[in-house]
């Protein structure tokens, strides 16, 4: 069924007006364009770093020369020029300020102008019972300013750029760098390892749980720059911890690209939360510009019982090629990846999510819903795999997708791979059969079959979305308010 | 190598110079493009799931006609019964009852003798193993049915491998329903222990009003390998309904391809699949809906046993302005070892918005709870499981138009249970 007016109307305002899409003026600090090994030393130096880390950066940009770039995916956009391409762009200054005071005001304005509260005393002074959010800036190649690190600190949680990481916890980053997105993962994860500039890197030592939401916020700036940043959440034996990520672009004739990799660690009863508003430039009306959001996210559970859960509401980037993932190594460990995309005009997003059950007991639960509108394409792309010594694994999938115009077009391509029979995969693209339970009760208090699935649908997913933060939880609300009614499967 | 099974094809393509006519150009095309691509590996999308080296790493001849074989006896009543053995129509064991009467069947040569043009129409395909078959086929039938003409009983075709060590039949069927014509054609693959490789392709075109069942009972011997293909275009209100059942061969493959044409074109594909030793049963299902108000449903029930593989690829497209579609699917999955796999990709490409799509997978193993409650009425593990087995594949069994077809594939599905429920028990009984 065609999607009603309101939706119309709502995903309009949702994708329409790109409210991000301003210019800032900063004295850049580039590298020449193009991609070479030479590039390569060349941000290695800029960043000062140790020789390992050079060795290991050109090790992955040889890998990445004999690599194809991936054609399997339902999307299309002219071929990347890697040579006319900037791979290192950062605001002029000497060194990594120690305290906001010393942050280029320019650039202060420029998040403040996004909402981002990048000075602590406001966040503190703000309304009482705000939650607090410790931000790291990243704007273009670099990280700006990273807030709240000593009251962190004092709980001992590491919360800082990943430059400075290699430099103040090199053992560390040694330990867990590429091992849960290896260096030839893939053809983008190639080239972040290669290049990457910055980033965020948190760890959460054994039995603490984070005081406060953590967040990054990716500011790409400079015109013809891609920005490749790295993330790494290390959460140790008992910690829990909420990371946060949002992402914008100036509104920009030129298509740029972001290729990304984040890793998370948990071990043993860890837990990590990690939830992103991907809200990058979409392009304009007829598809010119935008960002190409070509981003490899893993997670490894390690430890026993440990939980990673991915919540995503992407609405932005021109071209999205993204899959939230969970290896489950760790018995009795849990995935879980919830997922709203709204397309538009002529966006493009390939995403979705892979749960790898190597242990016993590991649970894993997707609910993704796409919302395509304009001439958009939107496609979910999963994988649901059982290794044979993975005794009693647990699986539910639903994958939703609503059409709000003629000339959108919605794709599901799940994968499941079941070697052991013990395993309970069901992958539901039916609302209608959410939760049979469930949908009896509320019809047995005389609702109507439809208005029982939405509500049984939108109260779980409120429920997911009611543990972003306030400036996320806005966007998402909205796009909550899409009704469930027309969803082809 | 490679190489080596490449060039041995083509020069099989070569030899095969004038043996049917029109087809000399199609044949060296074909060959062409598959010298370009070899065998799908799996990375090939289509090909995930099969693996197929076995094709790769040997080239397999030519099958001659054996000295002598046995046809299988009929398994329900029928109008017709045409034998082909190694690939070759053998007319001395075929029996066209009154058929010909009302419709036309003949030999694919004298089809393509006919005309120079019926060459071209063939389907040449995209994928390896129908563009070889267009390279390598050497017979098959023309089954033409009249414009109003309704055909009752099955129309059985008995496809036997024996002694063909070493040897592959490339077989092409083409089936042509006039409008509001009926007609039901029933295929049967059946073979010896050999290794061998029996690679079909039926093309079939139901016009406006027309319906065509298209029943298929794969029992190929336990070395062989099967791979099919069938490509079905359906006109306004026309209706195709097929249901598969792959028993046999070391690795089998189902391909079907349905176009829905024109408004209100319908389609139903059904199957089975029971994988045991080490078999892998691949069946994959394309419904293209082109028009607005085609519909489609699909129901899938496998099961796996020992260390068989059982693998369903579905997918539906829904083109631009295909509006009030609807297109449903279900596929489920039993596990019955340890050691057994299933595998499922059902896919969903939708360009209109007013459309209905849905799909189901669910992939387990026997429902304990059901087992208790048949056993607390006295009946034994082994027969319980049977029942269990029984009703969960008879979903795909349901729209068979034809009692006694339905149940000789029950029949079937059941001395299947027979034979491979022991594994299961030894477990309960510890």
């Amino acid at each position: 069924m065609a999607g009603t007016q309101e939706t119309r109307e709502q995903v309009a305002e949702i994708t329409g007006d790109y409210k991000y899409g301003f210019v800032t003026d900063v004295e850049m600090d580039m590298a020449p364009k193009g991609l070479s090994e030479d590039i390569v030393r060349f941000i290695s130096a800029k960043k000062k770093e140790p020789e390992w880390l050079l060795n290991w950066r050109l090790k992955a940009y040889r890998a990445w020369l004999k690599m194809d770039e991936p054609d399997w995916a339902k999307v299309n956009y002219p071929k990347i020029d890697y040579n006319d391409t900037y791979f290192y762009a950062a605001p002029k200054s000497q060194d990594k300020p120690k305290s906001l005071d010393e942050v280029d005001p320019e650039l202060l304005r420029v998040y403040e102008k996004l909402g981002i509260p990048l000075a602590e005393q406001e966040v503190l002074a703000g309304v009482e019972g705000a939650r607090k959010i410790a931000v790291d800036a990243v704007f273009d190649s670099v990280s700006v300013a990273t807030t709240f690190r000593e009251e962190l600190k004092k709980a001992g949680v590491i919360f800082m750029s990943i430059s400075e990481a290699v430099h103040e916890y090199p053992e560390l980053i040694k330990k867990y760098m590429g091992t849960v997105v290896p260096q030839r993962d893939n053809y983008f994860a190639a080239l972040n390892c290669a290049v990457f500039s910055d980033g965020t890197f948190v760890y959460i030592p054994k039995g603490v749980r984070c005081p406060m939401e953590l967040s990054t916020y990716f500011r790409i700036n400079a015109e013809n720059t891609g920005q490749f940043e790295r993330t790494l959440i290390i959460a140790e034996e008992g910690a829990y911890v909420s990371y946060l990520e949002g992402c914008t672009a100036p509104m920009r004739d030129e298509n740029q690209l972001h290729a990304a990799v984040v890793e998370l660690v948990a071990l043993d009863d860890a837990e990590i939360k990690y939830s992103t508003v991907q809200n990058w430039y979409p392009g304009d009306k007829d598809g010119k510009g935008g960002i190409y959001n070509f981003v490899t996210k893993r997670a490894l559970c390690k430890g026993k019982n440990s939980k990673v859960s991915w919540t995503q509401v992407e609405t932005g980037s021109a071209v999205t090629w993204k899959y939230p993932s969970c290896v489950l190594a760790g018995e009795g460990s849990v995935g879980e990846f919830y997922s709203v995309a709204v397309t538009n005009n002529l966006q493009q997003a390939d995403t979705g999510t892979k749960m790898i059950h190597m242990a016993p007991n590991t649970r894993s639960t997707i609910i993704s819903k796409g919302i395509s509108a304009g001439r958009s394409q939107n496609c979910y792309r999963g994988l649901v795999k059982v290794l044979s010594g993975a005794e009693n694994v647990r699986n539910y999938t639903q994958c939703d997708s609503l059409l709000v115009s003629s000339t959108s077009a919605a794709h599901t391509v799940p994968y499941i791979e079941v070697k052991n029979p013990t395993a309970q995969i069901e992958h539901e693209a039916t609302t209608s059969k959410i939760s049979e339970d469930q949908l009896f009760y509320c019809r047995a208090r005389g609702l109507g079959e439809e208005e029982a699935v939405a509500m049984i649908v939108n109260g779980f997913c409120k429920e997911v979305m009611q543990h972003l933060p306030m400036e996320f939880a806005v966007e998402a609300q909205k796009l909550l308010g899409i009704s469930l009614e027309g969803s082809v499967g | 190598m490679p190489e080596l099974v490449t060039t041995a094809y083509s020069d099989q393509a070569a030899s095969l110079d004038g043996t049917l006519a029109g087809m000399g150009h199609v044949r060296s095309a074909a060959i062409s493009k598959f010298e370009e691509t070899g065998f799908p590996t799996a990375r090939d999308e289509n090909w995930r799931y099969s693996d197929i080296k076995q094709l790769r790493g040997q080239a397999f001849s030519v099958a001659q006609k054996p000295p002598s074989t046995e046809i299988p006896d009929a398994i329900c009543e029928t109008a017709a019964r045409l034998v082909l053995v190694n690939g070759r129509f053998d007319v001395e064991r075929s029996n066209f009852g009154d058929l010909l009467q009302a419709m036309s069947i003949r030999p694919i040569a004298n089809h393509l003798m006919a005309n120079n043009d019926r060459a071209n129409e063939l389907h040449s395909g995209s994928d390896a193993l129908t563009v070889l078959n267009t390279a390598l086929m050497r017979d098959g039938l023309v089954f033409s049915v009249p414009a109003g003409v309704e055909i009752e009983e099955p129309i059985e075709i008995v496809h036997l491998m024996s002694g063909a060590d070493g040897a592959a039949a490339h077989v092409r069927h083409l089936i042509e329903l006039g409008e509001g014509a009926k007609a039901t054609i029933l295929e049967r693959f059946v073979g010896d222990e050999s290794t061998y490789w029996f690679n079909s392709v039926l093309q079939a075109r139901v016009a406006e009003g027309a319906a065509l069942n298209h029943y298929r009972l794969q029992t190929e011997g336990p070395q062989a390998i099967h791979t099919a293909k069938a490509v079905v275009s359906v006109g306004a209100g026309g209706n195709y309904n097929a249901c598969n059942i792959s028993l046999g061969a070391s690795l089998s493959r189902f391909d079907a391809e349905v176009r829905l044409l024109v408004d209100g074109a319908n389609a139903t594909i059904d199957g089975v699949a029971l994988a045991a030793s080490r078999q892998s049963h691949d069946m994959l299902v394309h419904v293209d809906h082109r028009m607005p108000t085609t519909t489609s449903d699909q129901v899938f029930r496998t099961v796996a046993d020992a260390l068989g593989k059982s693998s369903f690829q579905g997918k539906i497209t829904v083109a631009v302005g295909a509006q009030q579609t609807l297109a449903d699917q279900s596929f489920k999955a039993l596990l019955l070892a340890r050691t057994a796999e299933a595998n499922a990709k059902p896919e969903l490409e939708i360009y209109a918005d007013d459309v209905k799509c849905s799909h189901g997978a669910t992939i387990g193993e026997l429902d304990a709870k059901a087992m208790f409650y048949l056993m607390s009425r006295g009946i034994d593990p082994a027969t319980a499981r049977q029942m269990l087995v029984e009703a969960f594949t008879d979903d795909a069994l349901e729209r068979i138009d034809n009692a006694s077809v339905a149940d000789a594939f029950r029949d079937r599905i059941k001395s299947w249970m027979m034979a491979h429920a022991p594994t299961q028990l030894e477990k309960d009984v510890a």
